[in-house]
């Protein structure tokens, strides 16, 4: 057995751990809120912006655009939403483990795609396994997310996408459930096929409904132009949204199972402790009497 | 005339107007008065000028949505920044991009760094394969 000195040490330590875990469940705790605040004041964006590509699309039958329509699949991007930091619990580790899994079943050599990383461990991962980069430095996935940092890389696959460089754009991503439930999805970002914000809408009986006719300024398909990669882009940004809450709620969850294991952890050290500290005093006290029966 | 910008960090401006003039690079600028036939625009970078009574407000908009019905003005951007004058506005936001980017680098930089250093002590300490 251990010595009583080891223990109490051992004892500090995780106490200390301890401590540490549980400012960080608070934290993310804090840092939840704030990011599901963000996600809510996010969505009238969105519902705007669908709304009135809607509108736009629903003017005429005839207009489309690239982003729309599918074509024959020869390189295929994958955006990988990670975090920057870990202690998430399995956070990352399910993104990946479900991205690996996909590709697998999907393609053949690392040839037929390329990795979009957003996040320090995402870009580590692929460095990591050699996939092909599109960013050549990483992209952080800051607690305060702005819409800026990550500018240049949808610039890129959009542009990417429409000059025929890339064909399809899939992104991998946590999705937040609840607090303590999130589902890694993936989901077809470009080309934007069957998504029902873009579908026309019927009213209740069935018939097309009611329609104000817009005046387009400068042109209808130049409008669409404009507005499909920034809609596509806020899909994005939206899913970054929900990863980042993902995140947080992961975390919290991870440090709030260390932190009630370094309890337990320190009630087992406790019990240890005490039994060292007893036979220690046994030993004393026969050492004592034993003495005394000596000089007697 | 009721008017709304959204920007993806929330609501920015919701307030009643009397018009508006939307200057931008691809359009050039049109007005829009009241009572204005029900209009769909897309601006990459511009303004749009408001007038409230003798107030004059600038809200500088980089990729946007404009669309009016019913004397309802959306304005959908992806950055945008309210102010006094229309070049201050720019440039404040401007500037506010440029830092963020800057602080983005050097975030990077440093995490590089930190990284790059943990592998060096980690290899001093001959700690890595244990």
């Amino acid at each position: 057995m251990s010595s009583m000195r080891e223990i109490k040490k051992r004892i500090n330590a995780t106490e200390k751990t301890s401590q540490i875990t549980k400012a960080m469940h608070m934290v993310s705790a804090a840092k939840l809120k704030k990011a599901e605040r963000s996600i809510k004041a996010f969505r009238p964006l969105t519902k705007r912006l669908s709304h009135v590509l809607s509108r736009v699309l629903n003017s005429d039958k005839e207009l489309t655009h690239p982003i729309l329509e599918g074509r024959d699949i020869d390189k295929t991007v994958y955006i990988l939403i990670s975090s920057d930091r870990g202690l998430a619990g399995p956070y990352n580790n399910n993104v990946f483990k479900a991205f690996e899994k996909y590709v697998e079943k999907q393609h053949q050599s690392k040839d037929e795609f390329e990795i979009a990383a957003l996040g320090f461990k995402s870009f580590a991962f692929a460095k990591r396994k050699k996939y092909t980069l599109i960013n050549k430095e990483v992209i952080q996935v800051r607690d305060d997310v702005q819409f800026l940092d990550f500018q240049s890389i949808s610039d890129e696959f959009i542009k990417g996408f429409l000059s025929g460089k890339y064909d399809k754009i899939v992104v991998f991503y946590n999705k937040f459930i609840n607090t303590l439930q999130q589902q890694v999805k993936h989901q077809t970002l470009i080309p934007l096929q069957d998504n029902p914000l873009l579908q026309i809408e019927d009213d209740d009986n069935g018939n097309a409904p009611y329609r104000t006719i817009y005046h387009y300024e400068p042109s209808a398909s130049r409008v669409l132009q404009e507005l499909l990669p920034m809609y596509v882009v806020n899909l994005l940004y939206g899913m970054i949204l929900e990863s980042k809450a993902s995140e947080h709620a992961s975390r919290m969850t991870a440090m709030k199972s260390a932190t009630d294991n370094a309890k337990d952890l320190i009630q087992d050290l406790q019990l240890h402790y005490n039994r060292a500290r007893q036979d220690a005093i046994t030993i004393e006290l026969t050492d004592i009497i034993g003495g005394a029966e000596a000089v007697n | 005339m009721k008017l709304v910008v959204v920007t993806p960090s929330g609501e920015l401006f919701n307030e009643t107007v009397d018009y508006i003039v939307i200057s931008s690079k691809n359009n050039g600028d049109f007005a829009i008065m009241k009572d204005h036939a029900p209009i769909i625009s897309a601006i990459d970078v511009g303004y749009i000028k408001m007038i409230q009574g003798d107030k004059t407000l600038y809200t500088v908009v980089i990729n946007g949505a404009l669309e009016q019905q019913d004397n309802q003005i959306n304005i959908i951007a992806q950055e945008a920044h309210v102010g006094l004058n229309k070049d201050s506005a720019m440039d404040h936001l401007n500037e506010v991009r440029k830092e963020r980017l800057e602080a983005n680098r050097q975030r990077t930089q440093d995490f590089l760094q930190a990284e790059k250093e943990l592998r060096k002590n980690l290899r001093e300490a001959r700690a890595s394969k244990r």
